[in-house]
């Protein structure tokens, strides 16, 4: 754990020539970062019906659904260049790509309202809830 | 045989079929079930009906047919092209069980084992026999596991259909050869022109027989490893052959019933919601032990972080 | 079948994939890059990471969504990590709050700039520049001015009521989004009674306040039950379930390890700074036998744990 005194700058301008790239949430843990085949054994092989889309990984079935990051928000992934040799250093996040849908994949199981992150989709808009000033609502 | 329907899309299971000849709709009938491919780790396996009139068995006896493995591929398509050319009164259905299917299959959380898997393919196979309006009056069945049991199984499924299941039905009964002879071919030409949904150029065909312990085979899916997804869709990730090779070479890769076996899995369907809410706030990293995060965060897995 | 390889933990993370208020990163306004920084959490005491916005105008709190068995594909990589980062707008007012809080003790009318502040958490006096917050202090605050400079006081009862219309704010967005807050599982297999519109009201009162309660100190969580009109609950199982229900000590935990750092967890802690002469006789008084105040307001389930 770094030092409550260290900050993390987000290199903001970064964002300006960022690529847009597809992200997937995949429902299994790939103990691997770094360089995938994803469009050609992945993408190549969904198959879209209607909203629900189909694939395999690894063998086994999955069922996915696109997922719209909510209105006035971006997804960005952010990325470490370069990290400190120490945590008593200042370290630096870089937007490496930007999106604003996601796709995410449940093991089997049709998507639906009641999965974890399409619930956690709800916290944007009750955190603006939880933040905006009295005064400004009380039209 | 028109294989465009499954080659359209080879990730899913097909059922090709024949014309039914009008003599099946009349006359008493018997029928052959035989499958092809069910040893490779690469490819389908191909499930096969032939059916004529009892009438005609000595018909089919003339046109030498004989258990497929005895049998040069040339031999095996000539006598189909014979086959093929009986409409009269030869009719047949077969169904393609991709690899993929075989895969997410057996794999599944609910495991679905491969001979479950066959016989439920068999058995829709006589259904589709029935309900196409064949007369089905006898059934007989090549089968590698126990023939009483399954006999059994299927006689309770098809009552008034006397059904035979016997070892080596192929080269016992010429109906269940004509069968075989039908499955294979189209397990061959499968394999031969498989079209790798997979973007991945040009692909060398040299895979061997499919059998795990041909060399040829076993060079080819060393080649074809991906150290993330494993391999292209045309493998069965099921095979211990293929899960060895895949936990030495590719990356590890983790999912949530790892360790669970079959009642654990049922359980789990049955009160997923149950589960994952009294699971809500195990692994929260909060700092204080009293402090119990609102269930608004806890429902939805969000917590607060302390560091990037 | 070879043995499947065991998870070993993920240490070389460097990438992490997050949904942010559009703001964050609006290159329009940007005359310095946004930062993370920690924070004290005002409701935990613990640090916790927050951002702040370019020239330190805006607040956002980071909330990671997070569920085992998770990884991502992002264009042609694999990334591991499979959480998901949320970074939303937060009103800084809820970080000021105990700063204030804790000098009103003194009950003197004090400069900002000497209470927004905390030894631990250097970042914190960057709270100041935040516009909207020194905007909005009267919520909060008693405000003085002498000559040119103001001077603030703590008001239990302005933030009292500020907080509520919090409450009542996220009640409206809760409805909005449809969002179950009765009591019990959410579940399919479980039909619950429909309760009457005004049991429901409650429910979506009690929710909405420990929403809140994510971001105020227990003291203050329990004052704004109180205000909004809400009993303390008898019995746990009535609304939230057991786990969810806040310890309320007076007592003072039994420390572990050594907390001194992040002594966060209760705050019946001792303040940070020096005691008053009366808190320092009283601290010597034998108290035992003795009710503590909030006792009188605690459930009667703390009775029933023995």
């Amino acid at each position: 754990m770094s030092s409550n005194a260290t900050v993390t700058r987000l290199c903001a301008s970064s964002v300006d020539h960022t690529q847009r790239a597809p992200v997937h949430l995949m429902p299994c843990e790939i103990q691997s970062n770094g360089s995938a085949q994803v469009s050609q054994f992945f993408t190549a092989t969904t198959k879209d019906h209607k909203s629900e889309k189909t694939v395999s990984f690894r063998g086994r079935g999955l069922k996915g659904q696109e997922l719209s990051c909510p209105q006035g928000y971006t997804g960005l992934v952010l990325k470490e260049v370069h990290k400190p040799s120490s945590d008593q250093e200042d370290r630096t996040v870089r937007v490496s790509s930007v999106f604003d849908k996601l796709t995410y994949w449940n093991l089997e199981t049709p998507p639906n309202s009641d999965d974890t992150v399409v619930m956690a989709m709800d916290w944007p808009e009750l955190a603006e809830g939880v933040r905006v000033l009295a005064f400004i609502l009380l039209h | 045989m028109d294989l465009k329907p499954f080659e359209e899309n080879n990730s899913v299971s097909c059922r090709l079929t024949s014309q039914i000849p009008d003599v099946c709709k009349t006359e008493d009938c018997c029928l052959g079930i035989d499958e092809a491919g069910r040893g490779p780790v690469l490819g389908p396996m191909v499930y096969g009906i032939c059916f004529c009139p009892v009438s005609k068995k000595e018909d089919l006896k003339d046109l030498k047919v004989a258990d497929s493995k005895t049998l040069t591929e040339a031999e095996r398509e000539n006598l189909f092209e014979k086959l093929d050319e009986a409409i009269s009164y030869i009719g047949w259905a077969l169904h393609i069980l991709s690899p993929n299917t075989i895969s997410t299959s057996m794999l599944q959380r609910t495991k679905y084992n491969l001979n479950a898997l066959s016989h439920d393919t068999a058995i829709s196979l006589v259904q589709y026999a029935l309900d196409s309006g064949v007369q089905l009056k006898e059934v007989y069945v090549d089968t590698v596991g126990p023939a009483e049991k399954y006999e059994d199984k299927l006689s309770q499924r098809f009552p008034g259909i006397q059904v035979t299941v016997r070892p080596k039905a192929d080269s016992l009964f010429p109906v269940v050869s004509a069968a075989s002879i039908c499955a294979k071919v189209a397990r061959d030409r499968v394999v031969k022109g498989w079209n790798f949904p997979e973007d991945l150029g040009e692909v060398d065909v040299n895979y061997g027989s499919g059998y795990p312990n041909d060399p040829k085979t076993k060079a080819w899916l060393l080649k074809y490893l991906d150290p993330v997804f494993g391999y292209p869709q045309f493998v069965r990730f099921s095979w211990s052959t293929a899960q060895s090779l895949l936990d030495t070479k590719a990356v590890a890769v983790h999912w949530d019933d790892d360790e669970e076996d079959g009642e654990k899995a049922a359980q789990r369907q049955n009160n997923r919601s149950m589960l994952s809410y009294f699971t809500a706030s195990a692994g929260s990293s909060d700092h204080n032990p009293s402090h119990q995060t609102h269930r608004f965060f806890s429902e939805r897995r969000l917590k607060s972080l302390d560091t990037l | 079948m070879a043995a499947k390889k065991k998870r070993s933990p993920n240490v070389d993370n460097d990438s992490w994939v997050t949904i942010a208020a559009d703001s964050v990163v609006d290159a329009q306004k940007n005359d310095s890059d946004p930062t993370f920084v920690r924070l004290r959490n005002p409701s935990t005491g613990a640090a916790s990471l927050y951002v702040l916005g370019s020239g330190d105008l805006q607040l956002y709190e980071v909330k990671a969504f997070e569920e085992d068995f998770h990884s991502w594909f992002i264009g042609q990589t694999v990334q591991r990590d499979g959480r998901l980062v949320f970074i939303t707008p937060m009103d800084p007012l809820f970080l000021i709050v105990p700063c204030l809080s804790k000098s009103a003790k003194e009950g003197t009318f004090q400069p900002l700039d000497q209470v927004v502040m905390d030894e631990e958490f250097s970042a914190c006096s960057r709270l100041l520049k935040c516009k909207s917050a020194l905007a909005s202090l009267h919520h909060i605050a008693e405000e003085k001015e002498v000559e040119t400079l103001k001077f603030y006081r703590f008001s239990q009862d302005k933030t009292i009521d500020w907080l509520k219309k919090k409450v009542e704010r996220t009640v409206t967005v809760l409805k909005k989004r449809e969002i179950c807050v009765g009591e019990g599982v959410k579940s399919t297999t479980y039909v619950r009674v429909k309760p009457a519109a005004d049991h429901q009201e409650e429910d979506y009162l009690r929710y909405a306040h420990g929403l809140i309660s994510e971001y105020i100190s227990q003291d203050l969580s329990t004052a704004l039950l109180k205000h909004l009109g809400l009993p303390q609950l008898m019995s746990p199982k009535e609304t939230e379930p057991p786990a969810k229900k806040r310890k309320i000590s007076e007592q003072p935990v039994e420390a572990v390890e050594d907390y001194t750092k992040f002594n966060g967890a209760d705050f019946s802690r001792k303040p940070l700074k020096k005691m008053t002469a009366a808190q320092k006789t009283l601290a010597k008084v034998d108290k035992t036998g003795m009710k503590s105040m909030s006792s009188f307001f605690s459930p009667k389930v703390k009775a029933e744990k023995k």
